[in-house]
């Protein structure tokens, strides 16, 4: 450092001089963050992709490059779309579901009342809870035999017998579906909370003012500034619920007959019980790309709702 | 995936710890000090040398000792062969282990020299060509000491290709009082079962007829192929290289299952939902009449504690179809040597001394795992302390296995979803014949 100093400012030919341009100085310190990047993210990516384009398989230890046939298979394999079908009604109705009630809730608590923030926290539990717990508390509630669920509903004189929730097809994913709920509108409520905590107390006093209703200030002042909110955990709520595993490994297995399948628990049994890792990468790069999909929607949405309010 | 409940699920990671005693460990460092120093003199160091190393790879069983003492015991009695033991995790993590195994297999260093492996492995390690082919170590008159359903289960492509170590089977669990009530007999067909436990529902005395497992799951093909089996059916073909599940002795066979829940209703619906503890809850509160389950189930139905059946259950072979033999899908554990071991000798030496009947005997007093050889089932002492393990030798000799092939893996997966619609639908014969041409597909 000291030496530095001590040259003078007109010896320096900029460029010439220094072992590096100027330009370049960034770019070298951006490196071990993107070296640490890549080699955690990047890497897996893109040699995920490559095994998907293998006959890759730990067992029959086959390892070549087979170009699309994973894909070709994918396309004319029925488990997969049973799979696919069943990810994406869980995605929409749950992520719809939760958006619904988190938003009633977010309102709910938007409103001053005593004990506001004990109900914010308490509202919070489920959520923090882990999901293997949800899935096996949900277990004994929809029991067969036992569950307080069916209980219920025979002495209310809803069902006349015990309805075995998860044994058959017509009820399994409905009741998962039900658990998730449970278990994430929550999150959705804060994130929707937070954001109706943005829209300017100010418009929502002049609408008062000028006599509009409740349903009216909803709608025309807090829900359009909400919209972004919305969208974004919306998002965030539609990829992770697409991801669905926990729930689904715990509670069912798959079964049965194959109705509460979804991707990521066919990809986990392709991929770690047969150890296909060819096939299973196929699967999941399917599942990436459906979820880049379902990220390209919103975010068409998202933009447009940015430009129509700047 | 075979249902052994004995050891709690509570690590998923695989740990390694290397099992020597402080003795050896003492011995081993004062032998590299010798070592070091002796090489100084030019003197040809001893001890250390003379005993060969290996690795023993498995699952980690324990009762009131753990596999590491089984090692430390083998280390001890000679003074030949040094095992190292590499613990995998329980075998309730069952993935966990057979990830675990692939990947020190696939890497062909001969690492582990001896490894243990679930009975539906066996084949896909030999056709991997990482099990190495054990007939002549051990000729017929030797694998005759073992049960002919273990024995069958380690042969792959005619060749025996792991030494039968322990056993269990589903079996038969049934209300000796209830029994008692209505007739007297073990029923020993399906039918007769079916009937028995229909009275018995109907006279009050049981909620439930009979209690088995339809989840979609490994368990669904342990039951399934326990009732094909007794009808003298299989899932694969004698080659194994096409599947007969469409044919009519497993339509009928599964036809029975769903009849259970649907016409004779000797079944709550809820079975389709169920696997092995589910199903044993109402079982052991003394709500059902029989069940089909594991060994595990005896010891909780004799604890007071948690249930309302103590001594009042017995176990018999399963029933089968009028003309056909009681079948009993087989489970546990049996022992392997890797193919690019370096030290066959030793790994056989070792091999040898788990699958003897001392050992055994010692796994079926301390693990509570019951021997694959017949003969311990007479011993003084395990009829003494484990009379009900002593009891099942009729069970085991039953045993018979999953389908035997390398794709087993796949075949499972497809079976499941194929059964658990059969199951569902009632389509049987639609369903099975789908699954059949599915399986051809696989194996052939």
């Amino acid at each position: 450092m000291a030496v530095t100093m001590t040259v003078p400012a007109s010896e320096r030919t900029p460029g010439k001089s220094r072992a590096l341009p100027s330009a370049l100085w960034p770019w070298l310190l951006l490196l071990p963050a993107f070296i640490s990047l890549a080699s955690v993210s990047f890497y897996p990516i893109f040699n995920g992709l490559y095994l998907s384009f293998t006959n890759r398989s730990l067992i029959t230890q086959d390892n070549d490059f087979i170009g699309i046939a994973n894909y070709v298979q994918l396309l004319a394999d029925p488990p997969f779309w049973n799979a696919w079908w069943h990810t994406i009604w869980f995605t929409v109705i749950s992520t719809g579901l939760e958006t619904f009630i988190g938003l009633a809730m977010a309102l709910i608590l938007c409103e001053t009342f005593a004990g506001r923030g004990m109900i914010r926290a308490a509202m919070l539990v489920p959520w923090a809870m882990p999901t293997v717990v949800t899935s096996k508390m949900f277990g004994w509630l929809f029991d067969g035999q036992h569950g307080i669920i069916n209980f219920i509903l025979l002495h209310a004189g809803l069902i006349d017998q015990n309805v075995n929730w998860y044994g058959s097809p017509d009820t399994a994913l409905t009741t998962i579906i039900l658990a998730d709920v449970w278990k994430t509108t929550p999150f959705m409520a804060l994130l929707l909370l937070t954001g109706l905590q943005t829209v300017p107390k100010s418009l929502v006093e002049a609408a008062r003012m000028d006599g509009a209703r409740a349903w009216t200030i909803f709608w025309h002042i807090r829900l359009p500034l909400l919209m972004p909110t919305l969208l974004i955990a919306g998002l965030f709520r539609a990829l992770d619920a697409f991801r669905v595993f926990d729930l689904v490994y715990v509670l069912t297995g798959g079964g049965p007959a194959d109705s509460t399948e979804t991707l990521s628990t066919l990809s986990y049994k392709v991929l770690f019980s047969t150890l296909q890792f060819g096939y299973g990468s196929a699967v999941s790069t399917a599942m990436f790309i459906t979820e880049g999909l379902i990220a390209v929607v919103f975010c068409i949405f998202l933009v447009r709702q940015i430009r129509k309010t700047t | 995936m075979t249902g052994f409940k004995k050891t709690p699920a509570d690590s998923k990671m695989i740990s390694q710890s290397i099992m020597l005693d402080r003795r050896q460990l003492l011995l081993g460092a004062a032998g590299a000090a010798t070592l070091s120093v002796a090489s100084g003199f030019g003197i040809r160091p001893a001890r250390a040398a003379d005993r060969t190393e290996i690795s023993f790879a498995s699952a980690s069983f324990f009762g009131k000792e753990g596999l590491g003492d089984l090692v430390k015991a083998f280390n001890e009695s000679q003074s030949r062969v040094t095992v190292k033991f590499i613990e995998l995790p329980p075998p309730s993590s069952s993935t966990e282990v057979y990830q675990g195994l692939v990947q020190q297999l696939a890497r062909r260093n001969g690492t582990p020299d001896v490894f243990s492996q679930d009975v539906i492995w066996i084949a896909g390690f030999a056709a991997a060509g990482w099990a190495l082919p054990l007939d002549e170590y051990f000729p017929k008159d030797k694998r005759a000491e073992y049960f002919p359903g273990t024995v069958a289960a380690c042969t792959y492509g005619g060749k025996l290709t792991a030494l039968p170590w322990f056993v269990d089977s589903g079996m038969f669990y049934y209300r000796k009082d209830l029994v008692e009530k209505h007739g007297g007999k073990v029923p020993e067909t399906w039918a007769d079962m079916a009937t028995i436990a229909a009275e018995a529902q109907k006279a009050g005395d049981a909620k439930f007829g009979y209690l088995w497992q339809g989840k979609q799951a490994e368990v669904l093909i342990c039951d399934a192929v326990e009732i094909i089996a007794s009808n003298g059916g299989s899932i694969l073909s004698a080659d194994g290289k096409s599947s007969v599940i469409g044919d009519d002795a497993a339509v009928e066979a599964i036809q029975f299952l769903y009849d259970t829940i649907n016409k004779t209703k000797i079944s709550p619906q809820n079975v389709l939902s169920w696997d092995e503890e589910p199903s044993r809850q109402p079982f052991t509160s003394g709500e059902a009449m029989f069940m089909r389950n594991w060994s595990y189930v005896y010891p909780i139905a004799q604890d007071p504690k948690a249930s309302h059946v103590v001594d009042k259950v017995a176990v018999a072979p399963l029933p089968h179809f009028a003309g056909g033999k009681s079948a009993a899908c087989l489970g546990g554990y049996q022992l392997g040597i890797n193919a690019n071991s370096k030290k066959r000798e030793a790994a056989i030496e070792f091999l040898t001394w788990m699958s003897s009947p001392e050992t055994q005997t010692r796994l079926a007093l301390n693990f509570g795992l019951a021997p694959s050889r017949p003969a311990i089932f007479q011993d003084a002492k395990l009829k003494a302390e484990q009379p009900f393990m002593a009891s099942l030798q009729s069970v085991f000799t039953g045993a018979t296995p999953r389908p035997i092939t390398p794709q087993y893996a796949k075949v499972t997966l497809a079976l499941q979803s194929s059964i658990s619609k059969a199951l569902v639908s009632g389509n049987v014969k639609a369903e099975l014949q789908a699954a059949a041409t599915q399986i051809n597909k696989i194996v052939g």
